[in-house]
C-alpha cells in the first residue's frame, strides 16, 4: 500500500517538531523543576526568567501560569530590516541564519568564541584547551534561537512556525500589535516565496545542477521540497544520455592513457583515499 | 524508466517516422499498398518500442559482394514532428509561451527517449533551459491557484510573462483545479507530464502551508 504523502516531513509535523525549540518565559507562579526525557526543566521562581521548551511554554501560558518573552529577531523593526535587506540588499540570496552564540575570549581581548563548538570547528583557533565535545550543539531545534537574548536580525531556522505559535498564543506578549507584526510576517513569507521560485534559473545554464538554499526556513522547505526535488530530477533525466556518453568518453581516454592499469581504478567504491 | 511505469509505456506508443532499409513482402499495407511488397525506401511511422528494436537490431545478412557492408539495420528513424526544428526554435525563442502539450503529452519523457538513442546535445541543452525557466512559471502560478496572497509583487512580476493573466486577486481558493480563470489558464492547458506532475507538487505544498497556517489557531 502506497502512502499517499510526499517524501519528507509535512507541515503539521515541522511544526510538531519546532516546539522543542526554548523560548524564554516569565512565570507567574512558582513550579519545581520537572524531569523529563530530555533533562530537568529549571525551577520557575516568578519574577526571574526561566528557558523552557515551547511547547511547555504554550502550555503554561493557556494556564495563565507565565509569560512567553518573544525573540528579539520577532520585534517588527527587525523583521523589517529582514524585508529590507531580502528585498534590497541581497534579492539573489536568503538572509543569513544567525550566527552561533558566542562569549568573549579572554585570554585573546578582542576575539570571541562559540560557546558550544562543534568538532568540525578548527580547535587551535578557539579554546585551546577544550576537548572535542560530544555533546556540541550543532542544529535547531537545539539551537538557542528564539531566547529572548537570540540575535535580532536574523531569521533562525524554525522561524514562522515559532513566530505564528507565539503570535496565536500569547499575541498580548507581543512588543507590538499583533496584526503588525503578523501583516510583516505575511510579507516575508510572500518575498521567501518568490525568492525561491527565482532561484531554480541557477540550473538552467550547462554544467552541474545544484541549488543554494543557506538561510531557507522549516517551513518553506516543507513546502518546496517535493517541487525542488522533482525539478532537479527532471533535469537530470534531461541531461542523463548526455552525462551517459561524457563519462563512457571519460572512461575510454583514461583506459586508453593507462592500458596496463588495474581495472579497480575505476571502481565506484573506490574513493581515491 | 521502469517496465512497468505507466509513463514510459505511454511514451514509448508515439510515433516517429521511420525509412525501411529493406523490401519486405507481404508489409505493403502499412503504405497503403495491401498485399503488395514494403519497398526500401519508404517512410512509415511507427511506434518507439518497435523503431527502437528494428534500428539497433541488425539483419544479419552476408552481402556477398561487399562483406564490410554485410549487417544493416532494417530501418532508420528521425526526430518525431513534436522535436522538429521549428519547435526547438520556438522554444529557443520563448519556452513558456510554446504549449507543449500539443505537441506531445509526454512531450520530456519523448525528448529523452529520443536523446538516449541518438546524440543530440542542442537539443538537451535547449531542453533543460525550457524545462527549468517553465518551471518557475508553473511555481508561480501553483502558488497563485493555491489562493496564497499577492500581498508582494516584487520580483515575480517582472519575470518575462507579465501578461500572462496576474490580475486575478488573491482569492481565498482551496479549489485544486487546474487553471482558475485568466490566461494563465493558456499557459496550465500546455504542460506535459512532467510538468504537471511539478505544478501537482508545488500546489500541493502551496495548499499544505496555507491550511496549516489558518490551523495554528485551532491548536
Amino acid at each position: 500500500m502506497a502512502l499517499p504523502l510526499p517524501p519528507g516531513l509535512t507541515q503539521n509535523e515541522v511544526a510538531f517538531l519546532a516546539e522543542m525549540e526554548m523560548v524564554t518565559v516569565v512565570p507567574r507562579q512558582r513550579l519545581d523543576s520537572i524531569d523529563l526525557l530530555g533533562g530537568k526543566t529549571p525551577q520557575l521562581r516568578p519574577p526571574h526568567r526561566a528557558q523552557l521548551p515551547l511547547w511547555l511554554a504554550l502550555l503554561l501560558k493557556k494556564q495563565r501560569r507565565a509569560n512567553i518573552v518573544p525573540p528579539a529577531w520577532m520585534h517588527p523593526a527587525s523583521l523589517a530590516e529582514i524585508i529590507h535587506r531580502e528585498t534590497k540588499e541581497d534579492p539573489e540570496a536568503f538572509s543569513p541564519p544567525p550566527p552561533p552564540p558566542s562569549r568573549a575570549l579572554y585570554s585573546q581581548p578582542g576575539t570571541a568564541r562559540r560557546l558550544n563548538p562543534s568538532y568540525l570547528d578548527d580547535f587551535t583557533q578557539t579554546q585551546p584547551d577544550s576537548q572535542q565535545d560530544p555533546n556540541s550543539i550543532l542544529s535547531p531545534p537545539f539551537l538557542p534561537s528564539n531566547v529572548a537574548e537570540s540575535p535580532a536580525g536574523y531569521l533562525p531556522y524554525h522561524w514562522l512556525e515559532v513566530a505564528e505559535a507565539l503570535l496565536t498564543h500569547a499575541g498580548d506578549d507581543m512588543p507590538a500589535p499583533a496584526g503588525e507584526v503578523r501583516s510583516l510576517l505575511r510579507d516575508l513569507v510572500e518575498v521567501r516565496a518568490a525568492k525561491m521560485r527565482s532561484s531554480t534559473s541557477a540550473l538552467e545554464g550547462f554544467g552541474d545542477a545544484w541549488l543554494t538554499l543557506r538561510g531557507v526556513g522549516a517551513m518553506e522547505l516543507a513546502e518546496n521540497r517535493a517541487f525542488l526535488a522533482g525539478l532537479v530530477d527532471g533535469v537530470r533525466k534531461i541531461g542523463a544520455s548526455a552525462e551517459a556518453t561524457r563519462r563512457e568518453e571519460e572512461e575510454e581516454a583514461r583506459r586508453g592513457g593507462d592500458y596496463g592499469g588495474d581495472g579497480d581504478e575505476d571502481s565506484d567504491e573506490d574513493m581515491g583515499l | 524508466m521502469s517496465y512497468y511505469d505507466i509513463d514510459a509505456i505511454l511514451t514509448d506508443a508515439e510515433k516517429i517516422p521511420c525509412t525501411f532499409q529493406i523490401d519486405v513482402p507481404d508489409l505493403g499495407y502499412l503504405d497503403n499498398q495491401p498485399g503488395h511488397t514494403l519497398k526500401s525506401g519508404s517512410r512509415v511511422a511507427l511506434p518507439i518500442w518497435l523503431a527502437e528494436m528494428l534500428a539497433i537490431a541488425n539483419t544479419g545478412a552476408v552481402d556477398m559482394d561487399d562483406p564490410s557492408q554485410s549487417s544493416k539495420s532494417f530501418i532508420t528513424f528521425d526526430l518525431p514532428p513534436a522535436l522538429g526544428n521549428d519547435v526547438v526554435q520556438a522554444l529557443k525563442a520563448d519556452p513558456r509561451s510554446v504549449p507543449l502539450r500539443d505537441q506531445s503529452a509526454h512531450f520530456y519523457a519523448l525528448a529523452t527517449h529520443m536523446m538516449e538513442l541518438s546524440e543530440e546535445p542542442e537539443l538537451s541543452a535547449v531542453l533543460r533551459k525550457t524545462f527549468v525557466s517553465r518551471a518557475a512559471e508553473i511555481a508561480l502560478h501553483a502558488r497563485k491557484v493555491g489562493g496564497g496572497g499577492s500581498s508582494y509583487h516584487g520580483r515575480d512580476g517582472g519575470g518575462g510573462a507579465g501578461g500572462k493573466g496576474k490580475g486575478k486577486a488573491a482569492k481565498e481558493d482551496n479549489a485544486s483545479n487546474l487553471g482558475v480563470g485568466g490566461a494563465g489558464e493558456d499557459f496550465l492547458r500546455g504542460l506535459d507530464e512532467w510538468e504537471r506532475k511539478l505544478f501537482r507538487s508545488a500546489h500541493d505544498g502551496t495548499k499544505a502551508s496555507k491550511e496549516w497556517m489558518e490551523n495554528v489557531k485551532k491548536r
